[in-house]
Formats: structure tokens, sequence, C-alpha cells
């Protein structure tokens, strides 16, 4: 071979190699390249891969990313879009390439777009309008960073897209349901304060500011205190107090209106507490009651009413009987005084005279008497189930007495259906109203009544108890009647619930029994079994106050002569009370007011006016006044003799009057021992 | 009597690099089919003998070099297409 012939030859081989290891390189069955530089081999695949995964990483994180990733050039084209930022502006990421800065971004929005991408800020955010490829606008919230090449100059950027149109929404949804809170807690009926740790006034609404009589500025930053009754202040630094342990309830208070008068209310309050859980105050939702409470006294008052005129005609028929009983045995008295004649009793021996008289005229006497004093007992309950709610007046009541006239009202309706068991235990008084109690009392005793069918009044029973447990006075009111189901005994205290057929109740009464036990601190139950019947159990805390006692009359020893002047417009009575003063006192007595006031014109003088209240010519209050004038010392002997059936004016009049009234009707010996009292 | 022709191949490679591996089972197999009863096989592992490469002239591995029979011949790759090898190196 020439010598170029092997030249030749060998550059073909070594042309051939290089075509080899090409072709080697490119189908991937190399492994190493031996570096000149360093004269060693550098593995190919380690550094393939390790390329390969450190791209995949940043794709990856490129990709999946919540926020969009969006890369323009020095002249604002886009470079790159991923695809959350394509799908977020609906396009596909092929699609964007090339898409100018300026139909992306809004066009009120460029200028600010430009001015944040020529800062040349890292990081910046802030707020843009983004245009979808369906023309509409995206919120987003964009945070830019500038790329620059190896020479330093601006070659770009790159920013990060957040999504804003969902906080944006967020955000409106927010304002809106803030704007709907601010209204109804302003247009709402009832009213809302917030105070501070300290009771300080933060927040009225302008219901609660009406309500006392303000407007909310005006009360803002004062203390809450100053808007409240001194009971109003005791319950809220109770409930402050609770408030601080984190308890939310409700109480009834009393605040205090502008003009002085008291609002009743009903607060129901919430502990506020910062997004740390620190006590910061309170809240309270307030109710004005004042108008409900007195709508429900009305109510209980009518349903009293109402009970009482149910029972009318059993208060007739017990009226009735004793009534009959004095009657005939006045007629039998005066027949024999009338038969007397010529046997006067003078004639017979002392013994028989003696007997006689006893027989019969003391004992006729003692009946009517006894008969009259029954007539007064159902007159005076009649009177108490009466009471309008200005004389309702919270005292401490013997629940045996209330009971008793309860029972005497009630009796026309139990003495066909059962026998009367009576149980009282000694209990002390409790703290209620009398009238109140005697309704729920007749209430009790009706319904244990009517629940037994007319006619076995022998094989049934109504057992009436009081004793006291552990502090508490429990009255009881049991019956044998059918008793009431399960189903249904949870309903028995719910208003409009009835069993009674239309007509026979109203379905009020429990339910209004309910309201006055717990209002008085008491609890009503009911422990029914079906056949074997049903008891209701009253439970009431012992009143606080002792019972003031009326101090017995005592008959005086010779008292004093006085001179009396009696008025009254009733000459029963006139001639009544002349009989029974008339001995022991000088007694001037007149029908007319006009002339009681004429004889004290005329200078007449009296230890004692005894005078009646309600008179057709002249009241009893207008003669008060008129004395008044005349001689103030001569108005100050008054003492007025009523027969009930009181008007507001009347009340507050006798309770300004500081001698004690006589009520009718009276016994002779407490009218005398009234008389002879004041005339010491 | 037939004249034993000496072969000598010699096969550079990287560590346990994945197509070095695959190149040292091809090459053995190939001297297996073709060369018996008598050849040499020597591989050189060019992360422990770097220097080698320059010496002998080596840019990547996996290579395969036929020193003997002259002239001598290179082959690049896994040595997987038997076809090309005994077209490259000829057959015993």
């Amino acid at each position: 071979m020439t010598p170029l012939a092997n030249k030749n030859a060998a550059l073909t081989q070594r042309l051939s190699e290089a075509e080899a290891t090409i072709e080697a390189l490119i189908s991937g069955q190399i492994d190493a390249v031996v570096d000149t530089r360093t004269k060693g081999p550098v593995l190919l695949t380690k550094a393939q891969d390790a390329l390969r995964a450190s791209e995949e990483r940043y794709r990856q994180i490129v990709e999946t990313a919540n926020e969009g990733i969006w890369t323009i050039d020095a002249n604002s084209i886009t470079t790159f879009m991923n695809g959350r930022m394509a799908s977020m502006l609906g396009y596909t990421q092929a699609e964007v390439i090339g898409l100018p800065l300026s139909s992306i971004v809004s066009k009120a929005q460029q200028p600010k777009a430009a001015s944040n991408i020529e800062s040349g800020r890292a990081g910046r955010r802030s707020e843009s309008a983004l245009i979808r490829k369906d023309g509409t606008e995206l919120w987003v919230s964009v945070s830019s960073t500038p790329r620059l090449n190896a020479a330093g100059e601006y070659a770009g950027a790159l920013a990060m897209i957040t999504d804003r149109t969902e906080h944006r929404e967020a955000e409106d949804a927010l304002r809106r349901s803030e704007e709907q809170y601010r209204q109804i807690v302003e247009t709402t009926t009832d009213g809302i304060i917030t105070v501070d740790r300290r009771g300080q006034v933060v927040f009225v609404n302008k219901r609660l500011a009406e309500m006392l009589g303000y407007e909310p500025r005006e009360m803002i930053g004062k203390p809450s205190m100053s808007f409240m009754t001194l009971t109003g202040q005791a319950v809220a630094k109770a409930a402050f107090k609770r408030r601080e342990n984190g308890v939310a309830d409700s109480s009834d208070s009393t605040f205090l209106h502008r003009d002085g008068t008291e609002v009743t209310v009903h607060i129901s309050g919430t502990p506020v507490v910062d997004s740390k859980g620190n006590h910061t105050g309170s809240m309270a939702v307030v109710r004005d009651v004042t108008e409900s409470r007195r709508l429900q006294s009305q109510l209980m008052v009518s349903d009293r009413m109402a009970s009482v005129g149910t029972l009318a005609a059993g208060v007739a028929h017990e009226i009735n009987n004793p009534l009959a009983a004095v009657m005939a045995n006045l007629d039998y008295i005066a027949d024999v005084v009338g038969k007397l004649g010529g046997n006067a009793p003078g004639v017979m021996s002392p013994a028989m005279r003696e007997t006689w008289i006893r027989d019969e005229i003391k004992a006729p006497l003692n009946d009517a008497r006894e008969a009259a004093e029954r007539v007064r007992f159902i007159v005076r309950d009649l009177k108490m189930f009466s009471r309008s709610p200005s004389e309702e007046l919270k005292g401490p009541v013997n629940v045996k007495d209330v009971m008793e006239s309860s029972l005497r009202m009630a009796w026309n309706e139990v003495r066909h259906r059962a026998r009367l068991v009576k149980n009282y235990g000694t209990v002390p008084d409790v703290d209620a109203n009398e009238a109140r109690l005697g309704q729920v009392f007749l209430n009790l005793i009706v319904n244990a009544a009517q629940a037994i069918p007319e006619g076995n009044a022998d094989t049934n029973e109504i057992r009436v108890t009081t004793r006291l447990d552990s502090g508490r006075v429990v009255i009881e009111v049991t019956d044998t009647g059918p008793g009431i189901h399960p189903d249904i005994i949870n309903r028995v205290f719910d208003a409009f619930f009835t069993t009674k057929e239309v007509g026979g109740g109203t379905g009020l009464g429990l339910a209004i029994c309910h309201r006055i036990v717990t209002d008085i601190g008491g609890e009503l139950t009911v422990r029914s079994e079906v056949g074997a019947g049903t008891v209701f159990r009253v439970s009431l805390p012992e009143a606080v106050i002792e019972a003031v006692t009326v101090e017995p009359a005592v008959i005086p020893q010779g008292g004093r002569r006085g001179r009396i002047l009696i008025v009254d417009d009733e000459d029963m009575i006139i001639r009544i009370l002349t009989r029974i003063l008339g001995k022991e006192h000088d007694v001037v007595a007149t029908v007319d007011a006009r002339k009681a006031l004429a004889l004290c014109a005329a200078g007449e003088k009296f230890d004692l006016i005894l005078c009646d209240l309600m008179m057709p010519l002249m009241t009893g209050m207008e003669l008060h006044s008129e004395i008044s004038l005349l001689s103030p010392e001569q108005a100050k002997a008054m003492i007025f003799v009523t027969g009930g059936a009181f008007t507001e004016k009347t009340r507050s009049f006798l309770s300004d009057i500081p001698k004690e009234h006589i009520e009718k009707p009276f016994d002779a010996a407490n009218l005398r021992a009234i008389v002879q009292r004041y005339l010491r | 009597m037939k004249t034993i022709k000496a072969v000598h191949l010699r096969l550079y490679v990287a560590g346990h690099a994945p197509n070095s591996v695959l190149a040292i089972v091809n090459a053995k197999a190939f001297c297996e089919a073709h060369y018996l009863p008598g050849y040499k096989l020597e591989i050189v592992d060019l992360m422990d003998h770097p220097l080698r490469a320059l010496e002998d002239g080596i840019v990547v591995t996996p290579t395969l070099v036929r020193l003997m029979p002259k002239p001598s011949r290179k082959v690049i790759g896994t040595l997987t297409d038997q076809r090309q090898v005994v077209l490259a190196l000829g057959a015993g």
C-alpha cells in the first residue's frame, strides 16, 4: 500500500469510528465520555438523569401549582404559561404563547402593570383584572419578578397569579351579610345592647334607645347601670358576673326611661369574647314587656273573673242557704216575741225564763248570726277573687285561709262528685298574692272536681293537703278521677290545651296557674296514674317577711263617752250604728253628707265622724276635703266605713287617711273597740 | 494444519453503568460464539484506570477494541447487534 492509500484508509477508519460513536450516542448506548481536560471519564447517564430529574421536578412544581405562572419577554410577549394560568384564562397552554400582555391584562390595568414591571421590584403584589379568552374579567392578585439577562438588562418578567374572584365574592358576601345584620339590628323590634367588661355601653341599637327615650349616641360610653332602676342594677350586676363565667341566660329586669318611668323588660344576655377567648363584655337582646305584662295580668284577672262567673250559680246557692237560715231564724224570733203578749217572761220562774230565753231567742239568734257569718265569708271570698290587678300586692299569705276561700267558692262543684278531705299540716305563710294564689287553688279544685263524674260522691275523694317539705310549703290537690294519659300529661300546662268540650274551659286555667306559681318562685307539677287519679302539687317558698297579725279587738271596760257624727246614705246602717253606739256615746246621724257639712260649718264639734265612702249626693272624699277646709282638726277625726268595690282613687285616698277604716260588714264588738280606741 | 489465529480483545467500560454491563455480557457471549477454542478478552474499567483511556485513544464507553489480529478495530456501543459486531470484527 502506498503511504497515501494508508493515510486514506486510516482516515476512513477514524471517520467510521466517529460515525459509530455518534450513532451509539444517539441511540443511548454510551455510559461515559472521556473529558480531555480532566483526563477522566464523565459518566453521561448520571449527568443526564440528574438534569432530567431536576427538570421534571420543576415542571411538576410549575404545572401542579395552584397559582398561575406566566413569563413574558422584554417586549411583553408571552413566552410561557402553566396549565393553571391558561385554564384560568380559558386558553390552552399552546394558544397563549406569543400573546402580547395587552391582550391579557385589562385595558384599565395596563398602565399599572407596565409600571409594576418597570419598577423592577421583585415579589411586588398587586390586584389586577385580566381578560379571559371569552372576554370576561378575572380578578387576580399578581406578584411579578423581573428577569435580567447576563448583561443585567431587563429581559422580561415572571409573574405569579392568584385567582381573587372567590376572595372577592366572599368579601362581597361578607359585606352583604354585614349589611344584612346591620339592618336586622336596626330594624328589629327588640333592643340590642353591648357593654364592655366594666358595664359601659359600647353599642345600642335605635330601638333600645327609643325604648328609654334617648338617641343611641347619648347612651354610648355611659355606664349601663345609669339606665336601670335599682332592681335592674342588681339584676345586671348578677348577670355580668354570670357572663364573666361564660353563662348566657335570660332574666326579667326593669330599665329607667328618660322621663323617670319604669320599663319592664325581658333580657337575654350572652358573653362576648374576643378571638383569643378572653371575656370582653356582654351583649343582650332587650324586649320591652311592659305592655305584654299588663295584658298578661289582665288575662289572669279575666280568667279569674271567668271562673268566678262560672261558679256564680254555685256561689248564689252558697249564699242562699245561710241567708234562708238567717231569715227563717229572725222570723221565728219575731213570731215568738209577737206571741209573748200577756205571757211575759216575767211571770215565769227564773229557771223557766232562762230556758225559754235560751231556746226561743238566743239559739235562733245564734243560728242566724252563724249563717250570716257564712254569707260574710262568701262575699269576702268573692271580693278577693274580683280584685283588680292594681290591688294585687304581694305579701305574706296564709295558705290555709286561701284554700278555705277557694273551697267555699268551688263547693258546689265538689259536693256532687266527691267527698272533700282536708289535711292541713302547719305551714308558714308564703310570699304571694291572695287573689292569684286563690285563683290557682280554685282552678286545681274545680279541675279535680270536673275530672270526676257526678253521682258517686261517696266513692270518690278530693283531698287537699298542706305540709312543709324541706323548707318549701307544699300544697297538693288529689282526685280519684280517671287520671291523665301519659301521652298528654306533658301538655296540661300548655296554653289553650284542654280536654273539656267546647265551652267547658278556655284551656288557659292551668297555663295561667303555672305562670302565677313560677312568678312567685314556686313550682306547679302534676303526677297522674290512669285509673287511679291525679295529684297537682304546688310548692312555694316560705315568706321572708313575718305576717303582721292584726291585734284582736279588746272590748273596752267603761270607755269614754264621746260625741259621734254618723254619715251614711243607707238608713239601715245608720239605725244599726246608732243602736250599737247610742248607749255609750252621743250620736248624731244623717243620710246626707251636705247636712253633715252644714253641722260642722255651724261650729258643731265631734270627737269622731263615722262616714260612708260611696254616697250619691256627696261622697265621703268630698266631705273630707270640705271639712279639711273648715277645720283640719275635725277632718282628722273622720273614720271611713266602706262596703268595698274600690276604685283606684278611693284606694289611694284611704291609704292617705291616718285612721284605719272599718269594712262592712262589721261586728258590733269590733266596731265598739275601734271607736273606743280613737276616743282615748 | 490449521493455524490457530490469536484473538485479543479489550473492552473499555465505565464502572457498573448499564450500557457497560450490557457490553460486557454481550462481548463474552460473542467471543464464546466465534473465537473458541482460544481468545483473550480484557476488560478495562476507566473509572478505576482513567489514564488508560487517553493512552489508548478512547473517547466514550463502552468501546470494544480488537488488538489482535491486526489491523486493530473499534466497536462502540452495547454490542447488542451481533451482525454489526461480526461485520466490524470479522468472525473467527
